[in-house]
């Protein structure tokens, strides 16, 4: 489903890009895998999500996802490829505040399988299915975080996409909300024998996926400033 | 959801700035409206009522002065001619129609016309009547007048009542009514949109009369005698229709040599007065109309690029749900086409709402009968224009939206 292959990025950007590298280790996740991406904040574990959403380009090497080779891509093809492919959960949930939830989740539709007709429903079954049927007409500001965080879940699977990149979806929530997320998010993406790539510092939560990956191990080198710069996603 | 329906529900969101964005293009759509209509409709007004006589002769003066007090019923004549020269004139072969006026007295500010029955043969310039009775008939005898139609809206007077004139051509407080001459009221003319509707028409004997009268009582009062017990009769002016047109500036050239008056063609005088007077003023007040628009339009693009980079957030969210660029991109602009429509329907209503509400007292201080719904060919342009500039305030921060990668954005915070 995922294979990353001597994928590199170049430091800086525009006038400030150099020569020095980093060098991301070979990543493969199967159909219906769960992963947890692991190691020091900092080191890349958010830069390898966007790459696999195509948010962000590798200079060098071979990123393909449900078969397809991002860098054959334009811009407008690595958007759709989002849409269609990739669900994404993040900390700050991301929610899109003028909305409500059944909304914000019909807009994710909108773009990503870019069905009209069936959008509300669709998002109705999904905020159903994450526990917030009652709260469909709410707004983000309505919502305690939990529930917000249910509704960027509900969005991320609403749709048809094989992957789910959630980074640090328990980020921002108590333990016990924590725990609640983290078991939706394993659900819904059994459900659908989603792929789940999930960054997390929790190694608790770590151990109950299929299995890590250690995102520590990218290389780097070079002014440590132009480094720190590229790593900030 | 649509590209529309998002765009609205963002406006929506922060209603406060849209509805100030909003209220800013519409006071500047309304003034652009306002001063285009008003400058088209008395274009209209004046060239109408201008068009209706070949020639107007009057005493020596200003020919503008004689064309605005003779056909516009503002300003006084600047002489008067003896009545004998409108019998010439009458007699003349190459003039098709003329009728006198004779002018001096007013009821509540609206002119007491002295003239002919015939004067109400008129044609305009279609070959259809340009007077039309509403209710009554024409005087037929002195003393009996018809009331133009805002006169008698104005007054009240109806078929049969009477009053009293009084001295002057506006009124005065305190001014001399002449209580022994009681005008009845034959008839009331239908609207003709121009300023005969504010004035009131009788004989032309009658308005001698009572001047003659008051001033033998003046010479009676003052023990000086009247010279004859018939005083020369004038006229305040002579409308003419020519045969043809083509004879109007030989005709005006000859009067002016060959009598004591001077004729003034009014779609001259009016047309130099347009363009010496009141096109300067009317393009002042356009181009402070073009600023206030230009302000508004600054206010969309200021709105649109504060509203984009407020929104940096969630236009990095809907990229990465998957909108293309030129979906974002289409968002930020279609708000800015919301934003100045919005504004520019409101602007035209209100300006012609308001000019709607203000018809009335504009026809009773200036006598321009405004139609305040019609659109002015050039406030079209104006409007298209306006558009074009909301089109060209929203397409800059679409092109910054554009522009933009999402993955920074993404770290922001609510």
């Amino acid at each position: 489903m995922v294979r990353l292959r001597d994928v590199r990025l170049r430091l800086g950007e525009g006038d400030r890009a150099s020569s020095l590298w980093f060098r991301l280790p070979a990543f493969d996740a199967a159909a219906g895998e769960t992963v947890a991406i692991t190691g020091p904040s900092g080191c890349g574990k958010s830069t390898l999500l966007n790459l696999i959403a195509g948010l962000r380009r590798a200079d060098e090497g071979e990123v393909t996802v449900a078969g397809v080779d991002l860098s054959t891509l334009g811009s407008a093809g690595l958007d759709r490829h989002r849409g269609a492919q990739c669900g994404m959960v993040f900390q700050t949930f991301q929610l899109l505040a003028p909305f409500t939830a059944v909304e914000n989740v019909a807009i994710g539709l909108r773009f990503g399988s870019r069905s009209r007709g069936s959008a509300r429903s669709r998002a109705t079954d999904a905020l159903h299915r994450v526990g917030l049927g009652d709260r469909l007409r709410a707004r983000p500001d309505q919502l305690s975080v939990g529930e917000r965080q249910r509704v960027a879940i509900a969005r991320a699977v609403a749709g048809e996409a094989s992957i789910l990149l959630a980074d640090e979806p328990t980020g921002s929530l108590d333990p016990a909300t924590a725990r609640e997320v983290f078991d939706l998010l394993r659900e819904v993406a059994a459900e659908g024998n989603r792929t789940l790539l999930m960054v997390t510092h929790d190694p608790a939560l770590a151990a109950r996926l299929s299995r890590s990956f250690d995102a520590s191990g990218l290389i780097a080198s070079g002014d440590p400033a132009i480094i720190e710069e590229a790593r900030t996603p | 959801m649509s590209i529309l329906g998002m765009a609205w529900r963002y406006l929506r969101f922060r209603w406060l700035v849209t509805l100030l964005t909003v209220a800013s293009i519409t006071l500047g759509s309304a003034l652009v409206c306002t001063v285009l209509v008003l400058r088209h409709e008395s274009d209209q007004a004046l060239s109408r009522d201008a068009a209706l006589y070949d020639l107007v002769v009057g005493g020596k003066g200003s020919p503008l002065q004689l064309v605005l007090s003779s056909v516009y019923h503002v300003d006084s004549p600047p002489g008067n001619l003896a009545y004998e020269e409108y019998e010439r004139l009458r007699r003349d072969p190459r003039v098709a129609w003329a009728a006198p006026i004779g002018l001096g007295d007013n009821l509540a500010g609206h002119r007491i016309v002295g003239t002919e029955p015939h004067f109400f043969d008129l044609l305009d310039r279609n070959g259809d009547p340009f007077f039309r009775l509403d209710r009554g008939r024409l005087f037929e005898d002195r003393f009996e007048v018809v009331l133009g139609s805002h006169v008698a809206v104005a007054t009240g007077l109806e078929v049969g009542d009477t009053f009293f004139g009084t001295h002057g051509l506006i009124e005065v407080p305190g001014g001399e009514v002449h209580r022994d001459f009681p005008y009845r009221v034959s008839g009331i003319l239908a609207p003709t949109g121009t300023a005969q509707d504010r004035a009131i028409f009788g004989t032309l004997e009658s308005v001698w009369e009572i001047h003659e009268t008051e001033e033998r009582l003046h010479s009676a009062i003052q023990g000086t005698a009247m010279l004859a017990n018939r005083p020369e009769r004038e006229t305040s002016a002579i409308f003419v229709r020519l045969e043809t047109p083509g004879l109007r500036l030989w005709m005006a050239d000859e009067i002016r040599k060959q009598s004591d008056g001077i004729a003034a063609i009014p779609i001259n005088e009016i047309l130099r007065f347009q363009r010496g007077v009141v096109g300067p003023v009317q393009r002042s007040l356009l181009a402070v109309a073009a600023a206030v628009v230009a302000v508004a339009c600054l206010t969309v693009l200021t709105t649109l690029h504060q509203a984009t980079e407020r929104r940096r957030r969630d236009i990095a969210i809907l990229r990465s749900l998957g909108a293309v660029r030129g979906e974002v991109a289409a968002l930020v602009f279609v708000e800015g086409l919301i934003l100045t429509t919005a504004g520019i329907v409101l602007g035209l209503l209100l300006g012609h709402g308001g000019l709607a509400l203000a018809s009335d007292t504009i026809r009773d201080t200036t006598g321009l009968a405004l139609h305040p719904w019609r659109l002015a060919p050039s406030e079209l342009i104006a409007l298209v224009s306006m558009a074009a500039c909301g089109v060209i305030a929203s397409v800059f921060p679409a092109i910054s939206c554009y522009r933009r990668t999402p993955i920074a954005d993404l770290q922001l915070t609510d």
